[in-house]
């Protein structure tokens, strides 16, 4: 456990020459949350209206939370590193290191992106409580269980896109997969939170990763509850288990058949 | 004692072939055309504990396919591999804690980190005790004499700097085998030449095996003792360097400057290299005249300077490659 520990330890001192490049980032946050502040005051005509189990401002908290999950995971890059890693063969200078490479990408993923998901989450509240002027209500025990079920969103995203980076190694690039998975995300798992789609759907959602990765954390900060918490956190546990042997798989079958460049 | 033994290795790829133009790429997707490439063919040898070799070959022979088969990165189609009679193809894990590589092409340096925390980094995944790793670090130091830098981000360091570090890196965990894979690429000679002794002192002080491969002829001649030359994916030539050196230098070349010009043609055993009237350059076969017979055909009284020499290992190294491969 010491190696992986020391891994994460090393992106994180590694990552923060660029903490300054985050900044950037918040300027496109920023605007998407002034658009759907404006979108959820139009939508919602008093804000005590209650639509489908949603206050106007759990509406806007449930945005803030997911677009932090998403905006601090940097998914692209890190789907288009493992991707590459594969088709150029640099992978292969992993393999003969005494560490599990799943574990490796995925505690260096967390530590490139620990600084950056902090940031987001300190101007995340911030955006939100001078939109809004208030936080949810919530206990230290409630606060720290939705920032375990972030964690474990983190790490279950962190091990689907190295399973749809690792899909290198059937098809040559993975880049039109990853396109599908952000945007079914974005779509389905960051904007609007399953009680808005039609009954029919809301199963299939709760059974995917979207329930696991964007909806529970952000559903637990904007109506916390044990019950939820507990039911949320067993799912996640289980997505973490299924992403892993996926990639477990999916890596060792892939190493077999490995070329590397230039020999 | 062998302590690596490697009985009928082959290894091939599959490529995709694609044809020219939009067409030839719409059609290499419908129906995928592919070549085989035979890398490594059928090849054998076994190395000594505490041996320097030298693996060498032209480009594309298949010495870095060996050394990623040898180091467990790739797997072989055929043959046995035992480094440390460890088989690298199901005990990759195993064999990773007793073996250390360096790639002089693909660094593994974290390069935002010093050359101190990027050692503790990898004595923590050869799953060494810190204080281990502390001790080792001031051995390895002080050999490679990165005192001056090793609080230095390894961004900032010149290129000699850091494959010092890479090796350093390479050792922290003891290993009994270390490969490396062309460590002196891209440095100037005085620092090829400073990596050279630190390596040779490596050798001494810790008895680690050595393997080498290299494009650059001196690396070879002032480290190893004994040669394996693969060209074509077939080992062409595995011989002590004084056998090679004593076998293929029979040739020598002779320059001179004259006194009056020479009219000299070619005869069984000499060949002239360059006739500029006054100086001479010949190659002599040794096997065949003498050297005092080519002095004599220039007449010694005629001569101002002379200069033997032996023809380069460089020479030497690719007249096999083309004599073996024309075989």
């Amino acid at each position: 456990m010491r190696k992986y520990l020391f891994i994460y330890k090393s992106e994180l001192m590694s990552n923060l020459q660029y903490v300054f490049n985050v900044f950037a980032g918040f300027i496109g946050y920023f605007i998407l949350m002034v658009i759907f502040l404006n979108l959820w005051k139009y939508v919602y005509s008093n804000p005590d209206e209650i639509i489908n189990g949603y206050s106007m401002n759990q509406m806007i908290w449930y945005v803030i939370v997911t677009e932090i999950l998403w905006s601090s995971l940097s998914g692209r890059s890190f789907c288009n590193k493992i991707s590459e890693d594969v088709r150029s063969g640099n992978i292969a200078y992993n393999i003969n290191k005494p560490y599990n490479y799943i574990l490796y990408s995925l505690m260096s993923h967390l530590g490139s992106r620990t600084i950056c998901f902090i940031m987001y989450v300190i101007f995340g509240m911030l955006v939100g409580f001078i939109f809004l002027g208030s936080f949810p209500t919530l206990s230290i025990l409630s606060i720290i269980a939705v920032l375990i079920s972030s964690i474990f969103a983190f790490i279950i995203s962190t091990l689907l896109i190295t399973f749809i980076g690792l899909f290198s190694f059937v098809i040559e690039d993975s880049a039109p997969f990853y396109w599908v998975y952000s945007k079914l995300i974005l779509v389905l798992g960051t904007i609007f939170p399953i009680e808005y789609f039609p009954k029919f759907i809301r199963p299939i959602l709760t059974f995917s990763p979207i329930y696991v990765v964007s909806y529970g954390p952000a559903k637990l900060f904007v109506d916390f509850s044990w019950n939820n918490f507990i039911f949320i956190f067993i799912a996640q546990i289980i997505y973490i288990i299924i992403a892993y042997m996926l990639c477990f798989v999916t890596y060792k079958k892939g190493v077999k058949k490995l070329n590397v460049n230039g020999g | 004692m062998a302590i690596i033994k490697v009985k009928n290795l082959s290894k091939t790829f599959k490529v995709k072939l694609k044809e020219k133009g939009l067409k030839g790429s719409l059609k290499s997707i419908v129906k995928p055309r592919y070549k085989t490439i035979h890398a490594v063919k059928n090849i054998s040898f076994e190395v000594d504990k505490g041996e320097m070799i030298a693996f060498i070959g032209p480009n594309g022979a298949g010495k870095s396919t060996t050394i990623k088969m040898l180091t467990g990165i790739l797997y072989p189609d055929k043959g046995d591999i035992k480094v440390l009679d460890i088989n690298p193809k199901y005990e990759r894990k195993t064999l990773a804690y007793n073996i250390g590589t360096v790639f002089g092409q693909k660094e593994q340096l974290w390069t935002h980190l010093t050359p101190y925390d990027n050692f503790k980094f990898f004595g923590a995944i050869y799953d060494i005790p810190e204080s281990r790793v502390e001790s080792k670090i001031k051995e390895l130091s002080m050999l490679f004499e990165l005192e001056e830098f090793i609080n230095t981000p390894v961004r900032n360091l010149s290129l000699g700097q850091r494959i010092r570090c890479e090796i350093v890196a390479s050792l922290i965990h003891e290993p009994k085998i270390l490969f490396l894979d062309e460590p002196t690429i891209g440095l100037d000679p005085v620092v090829k030449g400073n990596i050279r002794t630190l390596i040779k002192r490596m050798n001494k002080e810790f008895k680690t095996t050595i393997f080498l491969t290299s494009h650059d002829v001196s690396d070879i001649e002032k480290l190893c003792k004994r040669v394996i030359i693969i060209n074509n994916g077939k080992i062409v030539l595995d011989d002590d360097m004084t056998n090679l050196k004593y076998n293929y230098l029979n040739k020598k070349i002779v320059e001179a400057k004259m006194k009056e010009k020479v009219n000299l043609d070619d005869e069984d055993g000499i060949t002239i290299i360059k006739d500029k009237g006054y100086n001479l350059k010949i190659e002599v076969d040794t096997k065949k005249r003498s050297v005092a017979d080519a002095i004599k055909l220039l007449n010694p009284d005629n001569i101002i300077d002379i200069n033997i020499s032996n023809v380069p290992l460089e020479e030497i190294i690719s007249s096999i490659y083309k004599e073996r491969d024309v075989k």
